[in-house]
């Protein structure tokens, strides 16, 4: 799901020629709070009206297009709170949207073929499911507000007893076990017929790891090096 | 990610040329992923991103390039460059090439160039071979009971330094990493028997 090779995305590009490319950048969008009803903008027009920071918004937009950031695009405290909120908005997408979708397929699905070993797919995923929140509950309620008191009071944060590298030691790779469950379902587990069914759920599956993958890189390659970069200021 | 795909970019001006070469390379046996960098900047915001094995390109592109070819092999040395001659050679920058074919080749030829030039970079374990050995077998039947690797490693004589390297081989032959995945698998599989996992509380 998560391919590369797509183009390099530039401030003079239309928004739309390049989500007819990549149609994940509707994703990316909805995580920016930021209406798909493009017109024929280009992406410095774009982020002009929205008032967000353009190597930021490329940035971004690059990593769903396969290219890691060269450089940190955060620039000033106002990108920091865009990218935060973009992450929490992908939680939203998670906890409200795609595991709850993926959890009704394989739901169905075990119904449809009362097997143990699909008995055992659901219990795996639910179980999945639980770290998963738990995870992001930590984020939304630890991680992130620390990145805030960050940029707002440098002296008080430095006396506390949190820090990025804490978070980057919490912070684990919680799209593995959805390989996992692609790897039982494409290649082991048998199941008969339901293709239709199949098909939606390992689409599924393959959407939010990729969304998930991105998510981690802007954590990992963004997020976590700019709070070094205040901690050690 | 596929370990022993091969990643190829091409990178010429003449549109001709690309084409026929993406079509020489996509439609043979080798099993690769193509992409288009238009010039070395672009081809090292690729290789930031993803690994490139052979870089198909006109050579006269490279001239006065030295700078940008060194920093780009000392970056990612397992990386070859494949120089495809047009007919006008600069001698010097056919010395940054590792090989090189013409326009003239067959396809066998050029073929048989890019795999040589993709055999350096062949990692030794060919991934996702789902044959476990039975030592694999007694460790992930163990796993899946619930053992650490501890007691893994005194149940059946071994080093916990041993188990660890079972463990990695297992999750690169089966692709799957979680202890409950590796369940499901081993079930599947007949390895264990579904009756002696517990439902409820495994």
């Amino acid at each position: 799901m998560y391919h590369v090779c797509r183009t390099y995305i530039k401030q003079g590009m239309k928004m739309f020629d390049l989500i007819e490319e990549n149609p994940s950048l509707l994703l990316m969008m909805q995580h920016f709070d930021i209406d798909f009803r493009v017109s024929d903008l280009t992406v410095r027009q774009l982020c002009t009206e929205r008032e967000l920071s353009e190597k930021l918004f490329i940035s971004i937009a690059n990593l769903y297009n396969g290219f890691k950031p060269k450089e940190n695009p955060i620039g000033s405290i106002d990108d920091v709170k865009r990218v935060i909120s973009f992450l929490k908005n992908s939680h939203n997408y998670y906890r409200n949207d795609k595991y709850p979708q993926i959890s009704a397929y394989i739901k169905l699905l075990q119904k449809k073929h009362p097997e143990k070993e699909i008995k055992l797919l659901e219990k795996f995923f639910n179980e999945y499911f639980t770290e998963v929140i738990e995870h992001l509950d930590y984020e939304d309620n630890v991680a992130f507000p620390y990145f805030i008191e960050l940029i707002g009071n440098r002296e008080k944060s430095k006396t506390n007893l949190y820090s990025a590298h804490e978070y980057s030691e919490h912070h684990t790779d919680i799209e593995l076990k959805i390989k996992d469950l692609k790897n039982l379902l494409l290649k082991y587990v048998a199941i008969n017929d339901d293709l239709s069914l199949r098909r939606k759920l390992l689409f599924s599956l393959c959407e939010l790891e990729y969304d998930l993958y991105i998510h981690s890189l802007i954590e990992e390659t963004i997020l976590i090096p700019f709070g070094y970069r205040m901690e050690k200021a | 990610m596929n370990r022993h795909r091969l990643h190829i970019a091409i990178m010429v001006h003449s549109p001709i040329i690309y084409e026929g070469l993406h079509a020489v390379i996509s439609q043979s046996e080798m099993d690769c992923i193509i992409c288009k960098p238009n010039s070395l900047d672009d081809l090292e915001n690729v290789l930031h991103s993803q690994k490139v094995d052979i870089l198909i390109t006109n050579p006269l592109l490279l001239v006065n390039r030295e700078k940008e070819v060194k920093r780009i092999r000392k970056n990612y040395p397992d990386f070859s460059i494949v120089g495809v001659n047009l007919g006008i050679v600069d001698n010097h920058s056919l010395s940054l090439l590792d090989s090189s074919f013409t326009i003239f080749d067959t396809a066998e030829q050029v073929l048989s160039k890019l795999q040589k030039a993709g055999n350096n970079s062949e990692p030794k374990v060919t991934a996702n071979d789902d044959n476990l050995t039975e030592r694999e077998l007694d460790v992930l039947t163990k796993l899946v009971h619930g053992f650490s690797n501890k007691e893994i490693a005194d149940s059946l004589n071994i080093s916990i330094h041993t188990v660890v390297t079972h463990r990695k081989n297992i999750t690169a032959k089966t692709g799957i990493r979680s202890q409950s995945g590796l369940t499901i698998y081993a079930i599947t599989k007949r390895i264990i028997s579904i009756e002696d996992v517990d439902l409820q509380n495994h």
